[in-house]
């Protein structure tokens, strides 16, 4: 039952064979060899398969791939430069591992595109959905804000 | 996970007749349905994707009620300024409701329609004695939040009904707070989850995790009765004493709420 | 990014080089085997055991087999016709690679089905029945040790061991390794001593879950197998897989890229030697990716009963200790034989007692089964003697630093194993951990309902020895340097710390330096990366393959009679005719040691000690025993610290994980060894909403000397302190002692209900 479902990836317009029971993490590794969006958890709680669909963030191990036709998909690989949280996570060492990166930068995004000074304790809060099992929060939290103030004066 | 048939109803009354089939299901945000396809615990041949029904409006009635489409995110609820204006604990509750991905496409009517006792929804809704209209092969019907809930994961929906929308009554007068207390890592379901509306002095409680589904207390009193399982998140007696203590502070800050 | 080989005499050893890998894990581009593909390659789903004990009477695969799109199923008999004994394990060769004749606990691999699609492998999986005899098990550590019910009807020692020899054969006992020190007279001191205090304590069963679940590919030829894998010990596979097939190492090729987290948990033998048969007997690539849930049915942390009785003088000085340590080792030994005595022999803890009696024992159960995890015991130990040591403070109405100071261990002085201290900064470490705590200020314990407390703990553990790591560094026509190493770099930084090795003995900036990610066939021989040894010992390797290469390169100089300021192109060009060519410097380090007698004793058990300590400050809510940390304060000896901020970064992570260990992880069993909570839902670690607002963490200043510039590890230091700090600072706050982790909401308020 496999069907062609066409959508715009990274900026480009693109189409994939799915099958329903597929999901877009699946889609994105299998048929356009991106791994930046990875299972870890399989329950929407680690953040480290996150995708923004239509500008929203969503967890892509529990997104099927069918429902994004039509659909502006972005993942971390779209973007040619590193940009200002990119930058900031590597300032401030906010990774160890970077199993969780893409997803914590991806979430950061978010959060400053809503919130442009966010204090602490509305970050920790909109990233509590991202886990990180080697624990590079404290990094990750002053990345947020060094990444907040470089947007600011740019 | 095993392969399934996904359809996309753009009416309710196709949705209404593809849900009749033994072995369909409904999606809403897909949040909760896909974790238990994962899991092996569901294995519907058909899900029916309820995204086309065009169930996301968001007002205000004339008499001051909340009027939601089941098919409203979480997300869209938690940042509306009318639903803070009108009714701040329900965004107050949002903040801390699941996550931000999960809140981005999970769906009021979906999180309603679960029946899992550690949400933090449906105590909250019963509490401010919210309605829900159902839609079903036999037509429309309203039900009370508090009322959809038969046991652990059991709702009283039947075959091919689903949730169209969602009333909450203006606060008035009415003070409200909801509590939840996580006994592991703050991101946990939580062991107790406690809803309070005050009017005046008298309390309307809605308590639930620690117990099989939203149960209403009908005084203080009736908290040391209360059936509690022990389970992952403590024993039946530490709960017990979760309640005590959760109950005096969710009055407390139901009484002290600004609205 | 450019990074143009660079020449300076600016220190490289003592910078905080941002990682050199950053960008790659910033973009998403940094390769994991879990991301890895290869044509034709099939998936591996594995069938599990549903019973704790039991013999296999049968397993019936043939409705998985039916299934459109299976390519197979593979059970033990089909793997015993390649391997007669498949039986892997790096103490003890008592694992098999899929289950033979037995099952010894909830989840252990039975058989696999394999498909070019996963989610067919796995609806096929669910067509495997299987039927078991089920036998008496048994979960609890000490009940093992005179259990009926037997997990192993004969002990297998791996023949490389000779300290494991006498066992071979051994049955009817739970017990796989049974270490034994004595030093001095523990009983006749303990006897003569003004007061005597003993405790239990007690630690639980907990998982690593590495984000990247563990995962393996294997590709193969009729005579040569390639295995990617997620591993920390690539050398170890290689060895361990050329054993099980009866081939020669120069054959097995192991690749290891980047590891999504490890902690100890991608060890040894995890599902390598699965993949491999896979791919032989299919003649596929053969790829197990592990979902987060099976890793709890792989590899967790031992859970633990530690029994430790003091003797004390009445104004505090410690003269006699009796440790016994029960070491839950679940259904297969991994490295836990080990961890029972490479750490038992730390038990008493980091005092100078010269009366002392250990007694350390690995029990088999019908659990998961337990291996390494960040501190290897060592969080144990300390969990139980800082407690206790805690405990005997207040009885003795004595300053729990003070105490402490009273009777640390100084340098020169005898530890349990009779090893002289060396290069221990001990005192130092407690001396800044009561600065930074502030700890002579008055401290405010509230009133009300919320009550405030304060605690510290300091712990220690020994390198493992003796262990060797080998590099290679090539320095190429153009300069430019090329590190050799089979050092994974799991998220510890490595790769940075050895390029920043290589580099200062070469005078380049760090980011010119290439590190060569390990490949059996390419990356010299190296223990593993585990047990925070490698900054020593890959470090020491590097910089003596560095020397090496440098030495080489002088002296290719005076052959060509160039002068000693020549830069290197021309010499290449002098050499062969034109840019081109290298110099290879090897490197070999294996520290010195003697293995302890039969009484654990040693002039020389450890090339290194590592130091942590801790301090925490918290709130207890006593109307529901919730405890909030309100600071966090970690020092640590690193020796000289080659990259303070990845020195900083690693302090704060050990801490936190361990936090996760301490206030609310556990592996919840029912009675019948069912395992209620393997998934991140129902198992909680640590989000940023359980950090404490205020964590310091800090190195004092010291030196290792036999360390690469002064260096040693970090990776499990701020591990040690964490629970008893937390556990003494409940005491203080609100006077329950907790005994046993995690130290949950409930048990707090158990606790103060029982007062």
């Amino acid at each position: 039952m496999r069907r062609t479902i066409p959508f715009r990836l990274n900026g480009e317009p693109v189409e994939a064979q799915v099958a329903p029971h597929e999901t877009l993490v699946e889609v994105l590794q299998e048929s356009f060899g991106l791994y930046g969006a990875r299972e870890s958890c399989g329950q929407g709680l680690c953040g480290c398969c996150t995708v923004l669909v239509n500008g929203t963030a969503v967890s892509g191990c529990l997104y099927l791939a069918v429902l994004a036709e039509h659909s502006d998909v972005q993942t971390i690989e779209s973007g040619e430069q590193p940009d200002a949280v990119q930058e900031a996570f590597v300032e401030r060492s906010a990774f160890q591992c970077g199993f969780c990166t893409p997803g914590f930068v991806l979430m950061t995004r978010q959060l400053l595109d809503e919130n442009p000074d966010p204090d602490e304790d509305a970050i920790r809060h909109y990233l509590s959905g991202n886990l990180c099992r080697c624990a590079a929060y404290p990094e990750i939290l002053e990345a947020v804000k060094l990444a907040a103030k470089k947007r600011r004066q740019r | 996970m095993r392969p399934f048939e996904l359809l996309e109803p753009r009416s309710l009354r196709e949705a209404v007749a593809a849900l009749e089939a033994s072995d369909a299901r409904p999606m809403a945000g897909g949040t909760a349905i896909m974790l238990m396809m994962k899991a092996g615990v569901l294995r519907p041949g058909c899900l029916v994707s309820l995204r086309s029904l065009r169930l996301e409006q968001l007002e205000v009635a004339s008499d001051g009620a909340l009027r939601v489409g089941a098919m409203t995110t979480l997300r869209a609820l938690e940042k509306s300024e009318v639903v803070r204006k009108g009714w701040p604990v329900i965004t107050k509750t949002l903040r801390t409701l699941s996550n931000v991905r999960v809140r981005n496409v999970a769906t009021l009517g979906g999180h309603l329609a679960h029946g899992d006792p550690h949400m933090d929804l449906p105590p909250l809704l019963s509490a401010l004695g919210a309605t829900a209209t159902i839609a079903g092969p036999k037509g429309e019907r309203t039900s009370p939040v508090e009322a959809l809930y038969s046991g652990y994961l059991e709702t009283t929906l039947r075959k091919g009904e689903l949730i169209t929308r969602v009333e909450i009554p203006a606060l008035g007068r009415k003070r409200a707070a909801y509590l939840k207390c996580t006994t592991r890592s703050a991101d946990d379901w939580p062991a107790l989850g406690v809803a309070v509306v005050m009017d005046g002095d008298k309390p309307t409680i809605v308590v639930s995790a620690a117990t099989d589904r939203p149960t209403r207390l009908a005084s203080l009193e009736a908290a040391e009765a209360l059936h509690i399982e022990s389970d992952l998140h403590g024993s039946a007696a530490y709960k017990k004493q979760l309640l005590r203590v959760y109950l005096k502070r969710a009055i407390h800050e139901a009484r002290n709420a600004s609205h | 990014m450019k990074r143009a080989t660079q020449a300076t005499e600016t220190p490289q050893v003592g910078r905080s080089v941002p990682r050199l890998e950053s960008w790659l894990k910033v973009t998403g581009k940094a390769e994991y085997v879990h991301n890895l593909r290869l044509p034709g390659m099939l998936y591996g789903k594995i069938f599990r055991s549903s019973v704790a004990h039991g013999r296999i009477k049968r397993i019936d695969a043939s409705a998985a087999r039916a299934v459109a799109g299976v390519h197979s199923v593979v059970t033990a008999a089909e793997i015993r016709k390649l391997i007669p004994e498949p039986y892997y394990g790096p103490a003890f060769h008592d694992q098999p690679i899929l289950a033979v004749g037995k099952v010894r606990y909830v989840g252990e691999p039975v058989a696999v089905v394999l498909a070019s699609d996963p989610h067919v492998a796995e609806e096929a999986v669910h067509l495997i029945t299987a039927e078991y005899e089920e036998l008496p098990a048994v979960y609890d550590e000490v009940e093992a040790m005179t259990s009926k019910a037997i997990v192993h009807d004969e002990l297998k020692p791996a023949g490389t061991f000779p300290d494991l020899k006498h066992l071979k054969g051994r049955k009817n006992t739970n017990v796989a390794l049974e270490f034994r020190l004595r030093r001095g007279n523990a009983e006749k001191a303990m006897k003569g001593a003004e007061r005597v205090f003993e405790h239990r304590f007690r630690t639980q069963q907990v998982m690593h879950t590495p984000l990247e679940p563990l995962v393996s590919v294997a590709e193969s030829t009729e005579s040569t197998l390639t295995i990617h894998t997620a591993s920390q010990s690539p050398s170890f596979v290689r060895i361990e897989i050329a054993r099980l097939l009866g081939w020669p190492e120069n054959r097995i090729r192991v690749r290891v890229p980047f590891l999504g987290g490890g902690f100890g948990a991608k060890l040894y033998i995890k599902l390598e030697a699965l993949v491999s048969v896979l791919s032989l007997i299919t003649r596929k690539p053969v790829k197990i990716s592990l979902t987060m849930e099976e890793q709890f049915f792989t590899i967790t942390k031992h859970a633990s009963t530690f029994r430790i009785k003091s003797g004390v003088t009445k104004d505090g000085r410690i003269v006699a200790r009796d440790c016994e340590v029960w070491w839950n080792g679940g259904a297969y030994a991994d490295i836990g034989p080990r961890v029972a005595q490479k750490s038992g022999f730390t038990a008493p803890g980091p005092y100078d007692v010269q009366d002392v009696a250990i007694d350390s024992y690995a029990l088999y159960t019908n659990l998961p089964p337990a291996g390494a995890l960040r501190g290897f015991g060592i969080p144990q130990l300390v969990w139980a003697y800082e407690s206790h040591t805690d405990l005997i403070a207040r009885e003795l109405g004595i300053d729990p630093v003070e105490f402490r100071r009273k009777n640390l261990l100084r340098e020169g002085r005898p530890q349990a194993t009779g090893t002289l201290m060396k290069d221990a900064a001990l005192e130092k470490v407690l001396e800044r951990l009561e600065v930074l705590m502030d700890w002579q200020k008055p401290f405010d314990r509230g009133e009300g309902t919320v009550r405030r407390g304060r605690g510290i703990a300091i712990g220690f553990k020994a390198c493992i020895a003796n262990t060797a790591s080998l590099a290679a560094v090539n320095i190429n026509a153009d300069g430019s340097v090329t590190v050799y190493t089979s050092c994974v770099d799991m998220g510890q930084g490595s790769d940075t710390a050895m390029a920043q090795i290589a580099a200062e003995v070469l005078h380049l900036a760090t980011e010119s330096v290439t590190v060569v990610h390990s490949d059996t066939d390419v990356t010299p021989f190296d223990m593993a990366t585990l047990g925070s040894r490698s900054l020593f010992h890959s470090g020491n390797a590097v910089k003596l393959a560095a020397e090496d290469a440098l030495k080489k390169l002088v002296q290719l100089k005076e052959e060509l009679h160039l002068a000693a300021d020549t830069p290197v192109a021309e010499v290449f060009r002098k050499k062969y005719g034109m840019r081109a060519g290298s110099v290879t410097g090897a490197g070999s380090f294996i520290p010195p040691y003697t293995p302890p007698d039969e009484d654990g004793q040693s002039d020389n058990a450890t090339p290194f000690w590592m130091v942590g300590a801790s301090g925490v400050e918290l709130e207890v809510d006593t109307e529901t025993g919730r405890v909030r940390l309100t600071r966090l304060v970690n020092v640590a000896d690193v020796g000289t610290p080659i990259n303070p901020r990845i020195v900083e970064t690693q302090l704060s992570s050990g801490a936190i994980m361990q936090l996760g260990f301490s206030l609310f992880e556990k592996m919840l069993f029912d009675a019948e060894g069912q395992l209620r909570n393997a998934s991140l839902a129902e198992y909680k670690i640590p989000g940023f909403l359980d950090i404490p607002e205020h964590i310091t963490n800090e190195a004092v200043v010291a030196e290792q000397r036999n360390g690469p510039f002064g260096g040693k590890g970090v990776g499990e230091t701020a591990t040690f302190g964490v629970s008893p700090a937390i556990a003494n600072a409940i005491h203080d706050a609100v006077g329950v002692r907790l005994t046993e982790l995690p130290m949950n909401p409930e048990a707090v308020f158990m606790a103060m209900q029982k007062k």
